[in-house]
């Protein structure tokens, strides 16, 4: 992933993001899977819900309390969004967000969930699968 | 069934008020006017607030559509592949029945050809005016959610009952009702966010109940004599209101969230609490959310938001609990410890 440092990335326009408990959660439409982010990782996934480079989102993570030693998490945690391919590369050089912020910074955290939503349902009103009478 | 969603016909034309939609719909086969009615007048619950109008045109085809021509990146159903294609939903079943349904106009077409499977298609046009209704609710501010509810006596807030159709949510719920709970219903309610609080609306004030569940509810016996729901299930279209009078209400808030589960073990009662994340899991498996984005992101802001205000439990119901004299009253308990 190391290439991709300098890229400018995105989050995919089909996966949706809400706030939720401390933190937010991000809902792949194409595959189905959700993830849960922590406050850290929701300011981050907000950077890349407008645009952001690797750098900018170090940058970023350094005004929000991040130090040096944190720099592993947070690469592995973009390379995580990259590995789940949540991000696309960006077109143009926009900005990144600097409207961001993060109180009590702590390492940034990805984790996803084990059971996708349903990709065939029942009907337009009822996701589930009936269960057996 | 209300006023406002009795069926007028004229000259072909039926009009049904189903919750916040109104459906004005002209045949060009009176037959299936009278096919459809049992699905279409099933959303029963008054409505007093403006209605969002939707034309609907079915009329028959003089061949199928070609199923293949649609992917179902909006929507895969059991009986139905949907596409989202400039504004229109496309939706085109196995038996060849094809739905365009322009979403800026409020306008939608379902042609039905030809088919030896009179009753598979029937169904197939079915799921094709359930999908109109789930977007046509959602354009209009509500999140379909597919969940029973029950209001405990003296409350205002309810407590939404999560689980596949079989589950045992309209079983639970009759156990409660007879203790003077009430209900929204028992699968469909309606959500929507107002003042920073969600609230739930009920649709359908017809219960889909099992004629077993009269060996535990005496007051429910001749639960046979009731139409039958669909041909794939011995459930049956129950009017709650002649078994449990007075237990239907149109609107409450939701305050807990139990997710029914079915349990072929003998202990009639586990009760396992939810974080907020497991919540808004539980929650968002009972919204049906489409692959786009746009039509997506208020549903699942919807769910979070809820789940955020809710407290969860995962309630397991033993094999033959309702046959136990105190499996109501701990069951009474655990929900109430809900909205405490």
């Amino acid at each position: 992933m190391q290439a991709e440092s300098v890229g400018r990335w995105l989050l995919r326009p089909d996966a949706v993001s809400t706030v939720l408990e401390d933190g937010a959660v991000i809902l792949d439409l194409r595959t189905k899977f959700f993830f849960s982010v922590n406050i850290s990782g929701w300011a981050i996934v907000q950077m890349f819900e407008a645009g952001a480079t690797r750098s900018e989102v170090l940058a970023a993570s350094a005004n929000w309390g991040a130090g040096n030693d944190d720099h592993p998490a947070i690469n592995a945690f973009i390379d995580q969004l990259l590995a789940e391919q949540l991000l696309e590369p960006a077109s143009g050089t926009a900005a990144a967000r600097s409207d961001v912020a993060v109180t009590a910074w702590t390492p940034p955290l990805l984790s996803k969930h084990k059971e996708p939503l349903q990709r065939i349902m029942v009907s337009a009103f009822d996701p589930g699968l009936p269960l057996a009478e | 069934m209300s006023a406002s969603a009795a069926p007028s016909s004229q000259n072909r034309q039926s009009v049904y008020r189903c919750g916040p939609v109104r459906l004005v719909i002209d045949f060009d086969e009176s037959e299936f006017a009278d096919c459809l009615n049992p699905l279409l007048s099933q959303y029963d619950a008054p409505w007093d607030t403006a209605a969002n109008t939707i034309h609907v045109l079915v009329q028959h085809s003089d061949c199928p559509a070609d199923f293949s021509e649609v992917s179902g990146s909006y929507l895969t159903l059991q009986r139905l592949r949907v596409d989202l294609i400039d504004q229109r939903l496309v939706a085109i079943g196995p038996l060849g029945s094809r739905m365009d349904f322009d979403l800026n106009l409020g306008r939608a077409r379902i042609l039905v050809p030809t088919c030896s499977d009179r009753a598979g298609q029937i169904e197939e046009v079915e799921q094709q005016f359930v999908l109109l209704l789930a977007r046509a609710w959602a354009q209009s501010g509500w999140t379909p959610l597919h969940a029973g509810s029950l209001v405990p006596p003296g409350q205002h807030r309810c407590i939404l009952l999560c689980a596949p159709s079989g589950s045992g949510k309209t079983t639970l719920t009759s156990a409660l009702l007879r203790r003077g709970w009430k209900t929204l219903g028992d699968d469909k309610t309606l959500l929507r966010m107002q003042n920073g609080t969600t609230c739930a609306r009920a649709l359908a004030h017809r219960f889909h109940l099992h004629p077993e569940a009269a060996r535990w509810f005496p007051e429910a016996r001749n639960l046979s004599d009731w139409p039958r729901y669909s041909r794939w299930t011995d459930k049956r279209v129950v009017q709650i209101e002649a078994i449990w009078p007075g237990r239907l209400l149109v609107e409450s808030i939701p305050g807990g969230l139990v997710q029914v589960e079915r349990s072929s073990e003998e202990f009639p009662l586990t009760v396992v609490p939810l974080n907020t994340t497991e919540t808004f899991n539980v929650l968002l498996r009972q919204i049906v959310v489409p692959g786009e984005a746009s039509h997506a992101r208020p549903l699942v802001n919807c769910a979070a938001q809820t789940a955020s205000r809710l407290r969860g439990a995962r309630v397991r119901v033993g094999h033959n609990a309702f046959l136990r004299p105190q499996f109501a009253e701990e069951l009474e308990k655990a929900l109430l410890s809900l909205l405490a």
